[in-house]
């Protein structure tokens, strides 16, 4: 069942010379409830515009975004979770205020807040965290915060731009690692973003590849790998099997 | 008794390396030499000044009294009882005006900095307030209020109020804009984005505004003070004036400096380092 579906959506942006240029034309997929389903396409061709519009940082020009509750209801823009690029943690409030400051945003009543603050730092590994300042933390750390305060929510959808884009390798294996555990112990709805196709392989339950801009649905695949998901071989190999049947390798330009 | 003693150097030893492992490079700094790295700078300033006022009065002893009588005269401002009636009469101006000028200038500067219109509207009128000068606004309180209270708290309040608006926009000017979209994507109420997100961002403008706004209202209540009211350091600097008492005038001065300068030490330095104590010491000048 779709928790949301996205229908021919149209976004224009304008150059600093007043031009205007097409970044979405026509998109129209869908996300499904208790999956991972991973938004791939090149560098540039408006996959967190996407997003954004999702949150409802753009409006989208033409089409429409429809929730659905668990009913399959079509509903008014619910509780979105949303783990960014960066970690966006506020320097001066303290691992467990970040979460805290979440939670009271989304409208949890008080008395649950430390008991997700808690739980939700120690399914990430920094329950003894709760009161660093974020600065003292490292990039891995700091984006673990991000995805507990995603999650501490208790969102009807998460959405996921890049999210390990900004740490090394080796910290992304294991961030991928934690998240995509989460998600198949918590059944939450993500919509996961990046360019990275063994990430997408490793961490899809389905994959919606996207054209160079203006971007547009190029294809629709499951991912055939078993849950729960593990790094190995035939992560590279779907990686790979994604990549013969996309025009990734192409970048978009600006 | 020398058991005991042993056993409390054994506890403090055993604190001391709990913070400071014994196999850690970092040693805790040598406490003699941070205090010396506090108070030497300022105290150097004050020398120099004190010293470079001396040099002046050697040349011009008739004009310019001696640091040591301007001090004396000081010491005996302090002994008498109306000293500190003066005092607080102006160090209340200075506050209440102040505060009145920093609530408004915080709201009109996010207001500014977030609303084109806001900004559209209120740039001219700052604008044009910062060409007038403290002076005209004295002026114009005592003739609109008359001699009483409202006046120095109008005067300080609308002389400083641009130059606290003109920082705060600036400051809002220069939010993190991520943080504000973080702010919309976890649904935060508008008080939640102003208290949490958008003002802690503004706290070097705040406290930058603050000394700022401080010495100005300061510089305004003792002009106010002079002609529209009967008590307060400007008014008895202007007595001290029409006898050309200048060392009275030094002492009077003197005295609101110190003032200001324990205000400054006393109140903002400690509220600013409890309220940054987040932040990580830069440093920039490596050695």
């Amino acid at each position: 069942m779709a928790r949301l579906q996205v229908r021919n959506a149209e976004k224009w942006f304008q150059r600093e010379t007043g031009q205007p240029f097409k970044v979405l034309d026509g998109l129209s997929f869908e996300v499904r409830e208790g999956c991972v389903t991973v938004l791939v396409g090149p560098s540039g061709c408006g996959k967190s515009t996407v997003l954004n519009a999702i949150v409802g940082l753009e409006r989208l020009d033409r089409g429409e975004l429809v929730f659905f509750n668990h009913d399959g209801q079509s509903q008014q823009r619910p509780l979105i979770g949303y783990v960014f690029q960066g970690p966006r943690l506020l320097p001066w409030k303290t691992v467990g205020d970040n979460v805290r400051l979440a939670l009271r945003g989304a409208g949890v009543a008080r008395e649950k807040w430390e008991d997700r603050v808690q739980r939700y730092l120690a399914l990430v590994g920094l329950e003894e965290y709760v009161t660093q300042y974020p600065l003292y933390l490292s990039g891995g750390q700091r984006q673990r915060v991000g995805l507990a305060r995603a999650l501490a929510i208790e969102s009807d959808l998460v959405l996921m731009d890049e999210p390990f884009a900004s740490v090394d390798e080796l910290t992304a294996r294991q961030l991928r690692e934690t998240t995509r555990r989460l998600c198949e112990q918590l059944h939450r709805t993500v919509l996961f973003v990046t360019h990275n196709l063994p990430e997408a392989a490793y961490m899809s339950d389905f994959v919606v590849a996207l054209t160079a801009r203006p971007a547009c649905v190029e294809a629709c695949i499951d991912n055939p790998l078993p849950c729960p998901r593990r790094w190995g071989p035939e992560i590279y190999r779907f990686a790979a099997d994604l990549e013969a049947k996309l025009s990734l390798r192409e970048e978009a330009e600006i | 008794m020398a058991s005991s003693s042993h056993t409390r150097a054994t506890v403090e030893m055993q604190q001391r390396d709990a913070v400071y492992p014994r196999e850690s490079p970092l040693r805790r700094p040598a406490v003699g030499r941070e205090i010396i790295g506090r108070i030497l700078p300022p105290l150097m300033a004050l020398v120099t000044v004190v010293a470079l006022w001396w040099m002046v009065h050697l040349v011009f002893p008739r004009l310019l009294p001696s640091p040591l009588s301007t001090f004396r005269g000081a010491v005996r401002l302090l002994s008498e009882g109306g000293f500190f009636f003066h005092m607080i009469q102006s160090l209340r101006r200075v506050f209440v005006g102040s505060t009145v000028a920093m609530v408004f200038s915080v709201a009109v500067g996010i207001y500014m900095g977030t609303v084109v219109m806001g900004e559209r509207f209120f740039q001219p009128l700052v604008v044009l307030g910062l060409t007038i000068p403290g002076l005209m606004w004295s002026l114009i309180a005592v003739m609109l209020f008359g001699i009483n209270e409202i006046a120095p708290y109008f005067a300080v309040a609308v002389t400083i109020f641009p130059m606290l608006v003109i920082n705060i926009w600036a400051g809002v000017k220069a939010l993190d804009k991520e943080l504000i979209d973080m702010s919309h994507v976890f649904h935060f109420s508008p008080w939640l984005k102003i208290s949490q997100v958008i003002i802690p961002q503004l706290v070097p403008n705040i406290f930058a505004a603050t000394r700022y706004g401080l010495g100005l209202a300061w510089k305004v209540v003792v002009v106010v003070e002079m002609f529209g009211t009967s008590n307060g350091v400007g008014y008895q600097v202007m007595k001290a004036y029409q006898i050309f008492d200048m060392e009275a005038v030094i002492a009077w001065t003197l005295t609101f400096v110190a003032a200001m300068i324990l205000i400054e030490y006393g109140i903002i330095n400690l509220v600013e380092q409890r309220v940054t104590a987040w932040r990580p010491k830069v440093e920039v000048w490596r050695r």
